[in-house]
């Protein structure tokens, strides 16, 4: 099939099988997030709640937070949504590469977005002795930004799947197993590339931006760093674009639900990076 | 005009509006992170705290909707998408504004913080 033939045929904004003319992925997906809003209200409130009330065992937090990995996460994730949108808008155009490309980049700028929240938590349980159990505001800040975590996790795992989907060849030939693989070459990189970066800061925390944290860094984390590399190549050999795809326009609606998601988990982060961190500093 | 003109001036006009559209998101997304720049330069200028709380409140409200219109695409949907968000919504924040105005109150500090609280001061 064509993709770019058909590009420009459907009408995206506009559904005439339904009687609302809404398609019915989108409004479930706008119901979900209507209800998904008030889940992270509760978070936020009872957080809120809880530093106007500090406890007696409360930590120094402003001595806690680091604000420039908070505004690197914020910055990451504002511009993954840019890449969403973008991947949305290729989609309804029919343009297949381009959708894999914004799709892999909203990956991976999700990953990273998680990287920095892996670390956060490691930092401060390990060194600042913050943990779910060791004081009030640890137990709502863990709940708060882990549910974000998870709902961002969960938003990785299904780009994921959508980017794999976009290989599904037109010609009916087997892809579940050829899919699989791609699945696991994607958790396998993804696991191995997180390890290797946090040991690589972790490194660079130790002993400096020196020779010997490049060593370090090596000897420690030589598996994770060549797992990370042959994932790589096996991501590249995999994404190989040798057959006609199925996907095309007509799937524009699910790269869209999948957006609007996605767009959801940054709205709500930027709530959070007001209410919890931002209002800290003053 | 015949029905073949009148397809290709459609298609011709839906891809300079999908056209737009990617200059669109990439200016909003600089808008955002400028956005996001200046609230952190905010909490560090000297300013009254009422002030700089209202501005970031304000600033990620702007955000929060720039955000839902244009990448969420609620601008170009159904007003019914928009309603039906809005109703979780303002459930949320109605839920969140009674909690903090409810436990704001003097009366909704626990007894036992209270006796903290004192204890505190009287030490300073």
């Amino acid at each position: 099939m064509s993709t770019h033939a058909a590009a420009g045929a459907i009408d995206h904004h506009h559904d005439h099988t339904t009687t609302t003319g809404i398609p019915n992925k989108k409004l479930f997906m706008w119901a979900f997030l209507a209800s998904d809003c008030m889940f992270f209200g509760a978070l936020i409130s009872t957080h809120l709640i809880y530093r106007l009330h500090p406890t007696p065992n409360q930590p120094d937090i402003v001595g806690l937070f680091s604000l420039e990995l908070t505004s690197f996460s914020t910055f990451i994730l504002l511009m993954s949504s840019l890449l969403m949108a973008l991947a949305v808008n290729a989609c309804q155009k029919g343009h297949v590469p381009a959708t894999r490309k914004m799709l892999l980049g909203t990956i991976v700028f999700g990953l990273i977005f998680l990287t920095c929240q892996v670390y956060e938590f490691s930092h401060f349980v390990h060194e600042k002795g913050l943990t779910l159990s060791s004081s009030m505001f640890g137990s709502t800040f863990y709940t708060l930004t882990g549910t974000h975590g998870c709902h961002v996790a969960i938003g990785v795992l299904w780009l994921v799947l959508m980017y794999i989907r976009t290989f599904k060849p037109s010609d009916g030939s087997p892809w579940i197993l050829k899919s699989v693989i791609h699945l696991l070459v994607f958790a396998v990189v993804t696991v191995a590339a997180i390890k290797a970066l946090l040991g690589g800061v972790h490194a660079l925390h130790e002993f400096g931006a020196t020779g010997e944290a490049l060593s370090a860094f090596v000897h420690h984390e030589l598996p994770a760093i060549i797992a990370t590399v042959a994932g790589l190549a096996g991501l590249v050999f995999l994404g190989r674009d040798r057959k006609a795809p199925e996907f095309g326009e007509a799937n524009a609606i699910d790269v869209e639900s999948m957006g609007l998601y996605w767009h959801f988990v940054d709205i709500v982060w930027i709530v959070i990076f007001t209410a919890v961190y931002l209002l800290e500093y003053l | 005009m015949s029905a073949t003109t009148h397809t290709a001036v459609e298609a011709d006009h839906g891809h300079h509006e999908e056209s737009s559209k990617f200059h669109i998101f990439v200016q909003l997304a600089m808008i955002l992170a400028v956005i996001t720049g200046v609230e952190i330069v905010l909490i560090y200028l000297p300013l009254v705290k009422w002030l700089v709380v209202t501005t970031l409140v304000v600033l990620s409200l702007v955000k929060f909707m720039l955000v839902i219109f244009i990448f969420m695409h609620l601008k170009w949907d159904k007003l019914f998408c928009t309603i039906l968000f809005f109703i979780g919504l303002v459930l949320a924040g109605g839920t969140v504004g009674a909690l903090m105005a409810i436990f704001s109150a003097h009366d909704s500090i626990p007894l036992k913080a209270q006796e903290i609280y004192a204890e505190r001061a009287a030490s300073q």
